[in-house]
C-alpha cells in the first residue's frame, strides 16, 4: 500500500480509498455493490470533511491536479455519487429504478 | 399546415382549466392503437421522420473544421454523416459510398481530411465531393463530379444541428422551430458547453417515452423519493404546472417550483458551487421571454417540445434534452444529455457532479413504469388512454402526430 495516497492532513480519509474511483460508472458500480451501512460510514465520514477538501483542492486547476489531490477529488464525486442512496432512497439503489446497468454513460 | 393558432392564456394559475384554453383537442380518451400498431409506426416513419427537421446534435461536436461525427438514424433508414469542411462549413451527408454502397465512416467521431471506402478505396473530401478512384480508367462513362456523397439538408439554431431528409423540406428549420423556438434564442445554450450524457434502449413505443416527460402529474408518484418536495407543495401536491403554451406542432409547459423545498445536505453543498434541476436562485440575468415566460415566482423550469422526438427542458443554470427515437413499434432509443458551463475549478466539477447523479435516479424512476406499460398495452384489454388537464401536451402531441400520419383518416 503506497504511503501517501491522500493529502497529508487528509489521512483519517484513507481507510475510503477505494471510493476514490475516475468514472461515473466505477463510482456507481461501487455503490451499486456496496452494504448500506458502508455507503452510510463514507457519505458521514466524507460529508464532515468536504468544506477542508473543496478548499485545499482549491489551490490547484482542474486540469493539473497532482495525484494525491487527484484521489481526494475523486473521493468528493463518489460523496456526489452515494448522496441520493443515504438521503433519498436509504439503500443502495433506486427504489424500483430502472436498471442502471442498462443506463449507459457516454460521458466519463 | 395551420393546425393550431397560439392562444394568449399564459398567465394562468393553478386552476386553470387549460383544455378550455384549446377546443380543439377535445377532452376525450385518446386511442392507445399508435402506441403498439407496426403499421402506425411505419407511418410514422415515413411521413413524420423522413420529412421533418431532426436535432442529430450540437455544433461542440465539430469544434474544428476537419471534425466529423456520424448518427445513425435507423428510424430513417439511414446513417448521417455531418462534417465541418475546411472552410468551416457544416454539411451533412448519407454514409454511403457512391459506388457499391458501403457505409463510409464506421468510427462515431473524429477528424480527417478524406473519407475513403475500406470495400474498394474511393475516397471523398469532407464536402463529399469525389476525389479518388482507385484504377480509374477501368470504368466506364464515369461522372465524377455527380458521383459525391448525397448531401441532406442540414440547418442549425442556436448551435443545435439539425437535419431534414426530404430533399425539399416543406418548411425552413425557422419555421419548424416557429415561436418555441424564437423565444428561446437568446437562452445561453453556447455557454454551457459540458455534456454528460446516456443512453439506454427501452422496450416501449417512443410515444409511451416521450408522454411519461410532458407531464408533471406523476411527479407527487413516481419522484416521491428523489423529488420529494421540489415541484410539490402543500399548496400543489399535485405538481400543476402553471403555463402551457401550444403552437402548430411545438409546445410547452412551465414547471413549478417549491419556494419551500428543504434541501439535503449534499445538495446544500453541491449548490454553493453550481446550478441542478432543482436549484431556484435565480442566477441568470435577462432570461429571453420564451423561458419562464410569466415571469412566475414560481417557476423551476420550461419543458419545451420540439416535434417530433426533441425535449429541450431549460432551467436556470442548466438545461437538459431528450431525443426519443424510434427503433420498433415497441422498441426506442433513448437519449438524455445534461448541460452545465465548463468546470473552473474542482468545486464546481463536483456541484455538476451532484447535479448529474440527481438527474439520473430521478430518470431512473421515469424509465422504470416504460417497459410494463408497453407490456399491457399489447393485451388490448384497455384500447383508450384517459388524460386529465394538466396532461394537455401528451394530448396534443399525439394529435399533431395524427395530424402527419393520418391513420385515422384512411379510406
Amino acid at each position: 500500500m503506497p504511503e501517501t495516497r491522500l493529502p497529508e492532513q487528509f489521512r483519517d480519509l484513507e481507510q475510503w480509498i477505494g471510493w476514490s474511483l475516475e468514472t461515473e460508472g466505477e463510482r456507481s458500480d461501487r455503490r451499486q455493490a456496496s452494504a448500506m451501512e458502508d455507503i452510510t460510514a463514507f457519505y458521514e465520514a466524507m460529508l464532515a470533511r468536504m468544506d477542508e477538501a473543496l478548499s485545499y483542492l482549491e489551490q490547484f486547476s482542474l486540469e493539473e491536479l497532482p495525484d494525491d489531490a487527484r484521489r481526494l477529488f475523486y473521493l468528493t464525486l463518489s460523496l456526489a455519487e452515494v448522496a441520493p442512496a443515504v438521503e433519498q432512497f436509504g439503500q443502495p439503489s433506486v427504489v424500483d429504478g430502472y436498471d442502471i446497468k442498462r443506463f449507459v454513460a457516454t460521458h466519463r | 399546415m395551420a393546425i393550431h393558432t397560439h392562444h394568449d392564456t399564459e398567465a394562468g394559475t393553478s386552476g386553470t382549466v387549460w383544455h378550455e384554453a384549446y377546443p380543439e383537442l377535445g377532452t376525450g380518451p385518446i386511442p392507445i392503437e399508435p402506441c403498439v400498431s407496426a403499421e402506425y409506426f411505419e407511418l410514422e416513419r415515413e411521413r413524420i421522420y423522413k420529412n421533418t427537421w431532426l436535432n442529430v446534435g450540437r455544433i461542440e461536436q465539430l469544434p474544428r473544421p476537419g471534425d466529423y461525427f456520424v448518427k445513425d438514424l435507423p428510424v430513417c433508414d439511414t446513417s448521417v454523416i455531418l462534417t465541418r469542411g475546411r472552410d468551416g462549413v457544416l454539411q451533412a451527408f448519407h454514409n454511403m459510398c457512391s459506388h457499391r454502397g458501403n457505409k463510409i465512416v464506421w468510427e462515431q467521431h473524429g477528424s480527417c481530411q478524406n473519407f475513403t471506402c475500406k470495400f474498394h478505396g474511393w475516397s471523398y473530401s469532407l464536402d463529399g465531393s469525389l476525389r479518388f478512384i482507385p484504377d480509374e480508367e477501368r470504368f466506364c462513362d464515369l461522372k465524377k463530379d455527380r458521383l459525391g456523397l448525397t448531401p441532406i439538408k442540414v440547418e442549425m439554431w442556436e448551435g443545435f444541428i439539425f437535419i431534414n431528409l426530404n430533399p425539399t423540406p416543406a418548411e425552413t428549420l425557422t419555421e419548424h422551430l416557429g415561436e418555441l423556438g424564437a423565444g428561446l434564442e437568446g437562452y445561453p445554450f453556447a455557454r454551457l458547453t459540458t455534456c454528460y450524457a446516456w443512453s439506454t434502449e427501452l422496450k416501449a413505443n417512443w410515444k409511451v417515452l416521450k408522454d411519461a416527460f410532458h407531464e408533471a402529474y406523476h411527479v407527487p408518484f413516481l419522484h416521491k423519493r428523489s423529488l420529494p418536495d421540489s415541484f410539490t407543495s402543500p399548496d400543489n401536491p399535485y405538481a400543476h404546472a402553471f403555463a402551457f403554451r401550444l403552437y402548430e406542432r411545438n409546445h410547452r409547459m412551465s414547471v413549478f417550483g417549491n419556494p419551500g423545498h428543504q434541501p439535503s445536505p449534499v445538495e446544500l453543498l453541491a449548490h454553493r458551487f453550481g446550478a441542478s434541476i432543482v436549484k431556484r436562485d435565480w442566477e441568470m440575468a435577462d432570461l429571453p421571454p420564451g423561458v419562464n415566460p410569466t415571469r412566475s415566482q414560481f417557476w423551476a423550469f420550461d419543458a419545451n417540445m420540439i416535434f417530433p422526438n426533441f425535449d429541450v427542458f431549460v432551467f436556470d443554470g442548466t438545461y437538459l434534452t431528450h431525443h426519443f427515437w424510434p427503433l420498433a413499434p415497441d422498441r426506442t432509443l433513448w437519449e438524455v444529455k445534461t448541460y452545465f458551463p465548463a468546470a473552473q475549478n474542482t468545486a464546481q466539477r463536483f456541484s455538476q457532479e451532484y447535479s448529474k447523479v440527481l438527474l439520473r435516479e430521478a430518470l431512473l424512476e421515469d424509465a422504470s413504469t416504460l417497459e410494463a406499460t408497453q407490456s399491457m398495452l399489447g393485451s388490448g384489454a384497455k384500447k383508450e388512454f384517459i388524460l386529465q388537464d394538466q396532461e394537455l401536451l401528451v394530448r396534443h402531441g399525439h394529435k399533431v402526430i395524427e395530424d402527419m400520419v393520418g391513420f385515422y383518416r384512411r379510406p
